[in-house]
This record gives structure tokens, sequence and C-alpha cells, in this order.
């Protein structure tokens, strides 16, 4: 099902929604009562979506005398608002964006170019080993990260004549300590090849064949027809991988814990944890969770129907 | 389907080319790793000194002298069939009221906001709610005339509180796998249904959950595989407290590897937790599927 299906399903509902007349038969009144109830159980599950994000807008403002209160004040008295600002400048949150830009950007770059190429060789291409190119993108979605964690660790530790090392891969870092290290274990995603795949069967061959007639290379049939007809794959791939590894936080602070000047927010903000000890400070680190949630929320907002469409698609195999 | 001899399609070498970044990485980061993984599952390890082959030692001492990795198994077991018992029939539900509401995009969007956030944020931000006396959580139970609960420092309430989170995090998601599936029931069945004088439930219970059964399998699967590897939220949440209360597989093999440094044995504990899961995984894709005839 394509994204403009799914709104296409949703509009046709809602109209039928809107226009269906109510059904004159006994059920009528009980049916209105859990017309209501409908509505009263989405907006009390929607409470409890929102509350603690709020929770900590609110706490952020909250001034030392809040705190100190007897009881505490939840409503902050005088919002704080220079707490965003003070985040800032006591915060390295320049150097944590900038990571997690260059990082996120990275990936998801990356991780759109190999899933489309690959896609469309198993989509579109009869070659010895297809079938067995396709089972292995499936079946590798089977393995779970924390399988390779600890070797994935150590192979760019001792990667050959990086870092430092020698060509047996010892005497130096490897490639620990820099970005290859957040971005090359992401390289390629397994879902994104099998989404891929599956938009790309939807293009009419004759398309194809009538390029190839023409005298086009294969390469220029992948960029100028086939990859502009999927826009909206490449659009819920991408985003999926933007939140993803915007996100992203086991592997990146394993490697960075010990290079500083490559966290990303997340791990900045979870490695900070020690020194949240007095009241004042907590203030800050909520006003900083708030600031790491923002890009997101921002990207979200624009781009819901896509990333809505990411998890359709992994399901509806 | 080409037969043999006859003339390839066109493309000649092209597909290898598409490929050849994938090819790259299967091997670098997929075959090159789970190699290296089983055999450091046979050595003694720190990364300070050589590896020393120890056969199947580490495999025994986990299996028959580790008691705290049986009982990390114990939680990663109670954790993901949590998951699945409360998160699954409540995302279900919840599609089933969402399927029949207005305004799908709004509530969808309020709905999705954990799943647009990192497991750092929604760990700090449910550590202030759930905070003591004076947390979000507790204030509105005070609120409401009820005692509050020691949501994280106790043992029991604090895996309630991570698998809440979880239920929390991950229903939008389910949510809307389910309300897609809904969508696809054909609605003259609702109708009959209406006609026969069957309520709400009724068409709940007999038409959408057996016609969107496999969505529900999916869903039920991939959640229970999803959370018995899971970490993440445990991690920036509880640590695995308090007193090892939280502390699931996945959490105790890291910590065993990243601060004890014991490479080999972390390996071997995590070939084991993966052995299990795929064990389940076809035992569960197994018991759904009959369920249904």
């Amino acid at each position: 099902m394509t994204v403009a299906d799914e709104f296409a399903l949703e509009a046709d509902a809602d109209v039928r929604a809107a226009t269906g007349a109510p059904a004159p038969r006994p059920g009528r009144r009980r049916r209105q009562a859990m017309g209501a109830l409908k509505y009263v159980l989405l907006t009390f599950g929607a409470l409890l979506m929102v509350l603690p994000f709020a929770d900590t807008f609110i706490g952020a403002l909250r001034s030392p005398a809040d705190v100190f209160a007897n009881p505490p004040r939840y409503f902050p008295s005088d919002p704080q608002w220079g707490v965003y600002g003070r985040v800032f400048a006591e915060l390295p949150m320049g150097r944590w964006i900038f990571n997690s830009v260059v990082v996120t950007v990275t990936i998801t770059v990356v991780q759109v170019a190999t899933s489309a190429m690959a896609g469309w060789a198993l989509a579109r291409y009869e070659f010895p080993g297809r079938a067995n190119a396709f089972r292995l993108v499936v079946g590798a979605q089977m393995f779970p990260f924390f399988l390779f964690v600890i070797p994935i660790f150590f192979l760019l530790r001792f990667a050959p004549l990086a870092g430092g090392n020698d060509i047996l891969g010892q005497g130096g870092s490897g490639l620990l300590g820099t970005y290859a290290a957040l971005v090359l274990p992401f390289a390629v995603t397994w879902y994104g090849v099998f989404l891929m795949r599956q938009f790309f069967t939807t293009i009419p061959e004759e398309l194809i064949e009538a390029a190839r007639l023409d005298g086009a290379s294969e390469w220029l049939i992948f960029r100028r027809i086939a990859l502009p007809l999927v826009r909206p794959a490449l659009a819920t791939l991408a985003v999926f991988a933007f939140v993803y590894h915007w996100n992203e936080f086991i592997w990146t602070m394993t490697i960075t814990r010990t290079a500083p000047e490559l966290q990303t927010l997340p791990v900045g903000i979870f490695l900070l944890e020690n020194q949240f000890q007095d009241l004042d400070q907590k203030a800050l680190q909520q006003a900083a969770l708030a600031v790491s949630v923002l890009p997101v929320l921002v990207l979200f907002a624009l781009a819901q129907r896509f990333f809505v469409s990411a998890s359709m698609e992994s399901a509806v195999k | 389907m080409r037969r043999r001899g006859a003339p390839a399609r066109p493309g000649g070498s092209a597909p290898y080319w598409f490929l050849a970044p994938v090819f790259l990485f299967t091997g670098a980061f997929l075959v090159l790793p789970l190699g290296f993984s089983v055999w450091l599952a046979f050595t003694r390890w720190n990364p300070l000194s050589e590896p020393r082959w120890v056969g199947t030692r580490q495999f025994e001492f986990l299996l028959t002298r580790d008691d705290a990795f049986w009982g990390t198994l114990g939680n990663t077991f109670v954790f993901a069939g949590a998951l699945v018992v409360i998160g699954v029939p409540l995302a279900l539900g919840l599609a089933f009221v969402f399927s029949r509401a207005r305004g799908k995009a709004a509530w969808r969007a309020i709905y999705y906001l954990p799943q647009i956030t990192s497991f750092v944020a929604i760990a700090y931000i449910w550590q202030f709610v759930l905070d003591d006396r004076y947390g979000l959580a507790n204030r509105l139970l005070g609120l409401a005339g009820l005692r509050g609960f020691d949501w994280l420092s106790d043992p029991t309430m604090a895996m309630v509180s991570i698998v809440l989170v979880m239920v929390w995090y991950d229903v939008g998601r389910n949510m809307v796998v389910f309300s897609a599936a809904i969508e696809g029931v054909p609605k003259d069945l609702y109708e009959a249904a209406e006609l026969d004088g069957a309520g709400a439930w009724l068409q709940f219970s007999r038409i959408t959950v057996p016609i969107i059964r496999p969505a529900v399998v999916f869903v039920t699967v991939t959640s229970f595989i999803g959370g018995m590897g899971f970490f993440a939220l445990i991690l920036a949440m509880t640590k695995g407290g308090p007193r090892g209360a939280t502390e699931v597989t996945a959490l105790y093999l890291y910590e065993m590897a990243f601060q004890d440094l014991r490479m080999g044995r972390a390996s071997a504990g995590a070939l084991i937790l993966f052995a299990i899961i795929a064990v389940l995984t076809v035992l569960q894709f197994r018991l759904l599927r009959e369920r249904r005839g």
C-alpha cells in the first residue's frame, strides 16, 4: 500500500463517517453513548502520551524557590525562560548538535543510496544469485543488534592501517574515535533494501524497456527514471533513518565514551547524569532534554505521513 | 525465468554493481563480526591481553554456575512477555476505537510522539514523572486520594514501571499497524453484524480480531523478539537496578563486555540469548499460525 493509497482510504472512511446517516435502529442511543466513549478513551490516552513531555517542559522552568518550597510547587511561580540560554552556555550543546547532525545526515544519505541501489537490482534484474541475495536481505534482519556490538567494536579497533594501526591492525586505535566508527556499521539497512525493492517492483516494465531501446545506460535508467518514480519511498526511508539515528545512543556511547568530541546529543545528555545532583541542575537537564526532542518534533510535524508509512511498510510485508 | 544458455536479460553486470555496497557491507559488518563473535565465545579475553582458547568453558560457566545469568534470563522473559500481554491487547483495542474516530491524523500524531524520542530522553522524562512524592505520577494519584508508589526504587515496581514506559512507547506504532489492517476489513461485515444487533464488543471480537489475525501475529512476534534483545531504555532508566530487578540479559552481557571486559564470556552469552530468541521465534510463529485453523 502506498502512502497515497493510505490517505485515500482514510479520507474515504472519514467521509463515510461524516455523511453516513445513523441507522434508525433500537441501538441508536447506545451507539451514541459508544460514540462519546470513543473520544473519552482517545482523549485519556492522548493525555497520557503528552503529559510526560509537558512535565519536562514545565520542570525546566522551575526556579530554585519553587523546588525548595514546602511542598514543592508544580507550576513555576516565576518561569525561568533563561534556562534555555543557559543550556547552550553551560553545556557543550553546540558540539553535540553538530555531531548529531553530521552523523545522522551522513547515515541517512548513505542508507538511502545503498538501499535504493540494492533494492533496484533485486527488483528489476535477473541474475545468478538473485534469490540468495534476496534471502540474505530478509534473513539478515533477524540478527539482533546485541550480537554485533562486541565484534564490530573490535573490528573497528583493529582495522588495518587506520588510526596508527599497522597492516595487521596493531599499535593504534584503529577507527575508534572517528566519525567512520559511528557511520560505517550503519551504512546498509536490510529493512531499507527490502522496502525499496518492494517499491521498485511496482514500476511499469514498459518505461524501462523504452529507455533501454533509446540506448540509456543502466545507471541512467536507475538515476533518471526509476528514482524519481519512488520519491515517496525515498522520503519514507530517509525520515525513518533520520529519526532512528538521531535518537540512537547505545552504539554511539560505546564508541565515544572516551572521545567526548564525538558525542551526539543523546549520548552527551546521558553521560551528564552524574553531574545533575543538585536541584538547580535538574532544570538544566530538563531544558537540555527539551532541546534534544525539538528537531525531530519539527521534522515529524512536517513529514508525519512518511514516518507513519515507514512503520506500516514494515508490517504489511 | 532464464533458461540455461539463453541470453541474459539486458543489464549484464549492472545488478552486481548496484549490489556491490551491500555485498561489501555483508562481508565486513555481518559475516566477519558473526564469525569473530563465535570464535570469541570459545576464548577468554580481556582486550588488554591475548585471547586464550578455552573451548566450551564459557558456555558451561554461564549455563551451570552463573546464577546471575539465569536471573537475567528470567527478567528478560518477564519484560518481553509483559510487553506482549499488556501492549498488544491495549494497542488492538485502541486501534479499534481509533479506526472509528474522526480526526485520525491528529490522534495519530499524538500517539506517535514517543516513537520520535530517544530512549535517553524517555528515560529521564519518566524518571522525573515517577520521582518520589512530588513527581507528576504520585501527585496525580494524590489528587485522586490514592497513595503513590515507589515507582523506581521498589524492585517489583521498577520492572512494572519499565514495562509500562515501554508499552507507552510502542502503543502508537502498534495502533497504526493494527488500524491499517482494520481498514482492510470489509465494511459490509460490520453492517451485517449491526443489522443482527451485534454491539461494538461483538464486532470487535468476532469480526475485527479474527480477520486481522496476521497483523496480530506480526506485532506479537516482533514485540516479543524485540523485547528479548532490548536494553536501551533499561540502561538509561534503571541501569538494571534496583538490586538487579530490571537487569535483562542483553544489558547484563553489555556490562560484562564493556565494564568487566570479559569479551569471551559476553560473546558466549550473546550466542545463547540469540539461540533462545531464534527457537522462540519459530515456536511462536508455529503456535500462532496453527490456532488460526
